[in-house]
């Protein structure tokens, strides 16, 4: 193991801790934009600054949309938050070469394409009811993740499979 | 399993016990007691020439299939 990548798993843990708080926080904070926007007089333009004479008829209704996508999203997240903590895990318990981390990788790529699928859902309604292109509904990035975690997850499970086969070897 | 492992005859055979062949063929104890007890998923071909060797017997000797019933 290389130094950077075994500094990388030691503030590995710490740094998800964090990121799970974070992401609790900004959960909440969704939660009370949008229970708070049934009670806020004129929403979104006066507290958004939205020009309402030019706006979309349904931009109130839209922007709650993508807060609820945002929260859903939030939801995502820390589930895959809490499988990438398991994962560091078993590397400080010493045996990260095995099936269920195999599954819980798989588990975070459908979950980082799901996340991808929210974000085309918010640049659509963004597209609709604000203003094209506005939120760009395409990044190349993520998709490479998804594509370097489902391969990640197939050789874990390949290897962690040998490994068993290994193991009984005499 | 079906391969039924006769290692235990053949030390008995040749009257040497588990360690002192573990002892010869550079093998742990753990790992022999895994193969006399058929705990073994897969042996080596050094370690069965090995064995071999050191119990002038062929893979035969040591090895037997039996079909499981059902």
């Amino acid at each position: 193991m290389t130094l950077t990548s075994s500094q990388a798993l030691a503030a590995a843990r710490p740094v998800i801790q964090g990121l799970t708080a974070l992401n609790l926080i900004y959960a909440l904070g969704l939660c009370a934009l949008l229970g708070s926007s049934f009670f806020i007089a004129g929403w979104p333009a006066r507290p958004l600054g939205f020009d309402m004479v030019h706006a979309h008829p349904l931009l109130g209704q839209g922007l709650r949309a993508i807060v609820v996508v945002g929260i859903a999203g939030a939801a995502i997240v820390h589930t895959i938050l809490r499988r990438l903590l398991a994962i560091v895990g078993t590397v400080k318990v010493g045996d990260p070469f095995i099936l269920d981390n195999a599954r819980r990788l798989e588990a975070i790529a459908w979950r980082v394409l799901a996340l991808e699928g929210l974000r085309l859902i918010v640049a659509a309604i963004a597209a609709l009811v604000w203003e094209a292109g506005r939120i760009a509904p395409f990044s190349f990035a993520p998709w490479l993740a998804v594509l370097l975690l489902f391969v990640l997850a197939g050789v874990f499970a390949h290897g962690a499979r040998l490994r068993e086969d290994l193991e009984g070897t005499v | 399993m079906a391969i039924l492992v006769r290692l235990d005859e053949r030390l008995h055979e040749r009257r040497m016990t588990l360690t002192e062949l573990a002892a010869r063929i550079d093998i742990t104890v753990a790992n022999l007691s895994i193969l006399k007890t058929g705990k073994a998923k897969a042996i080596r071909f050094s370690t069965l020439e090995a064995i071999c060797i050191a119990l002038a017997c062929q893979p035969g000797d040591l090895l037997e299939f039996r079909r499981e019933a059902g």
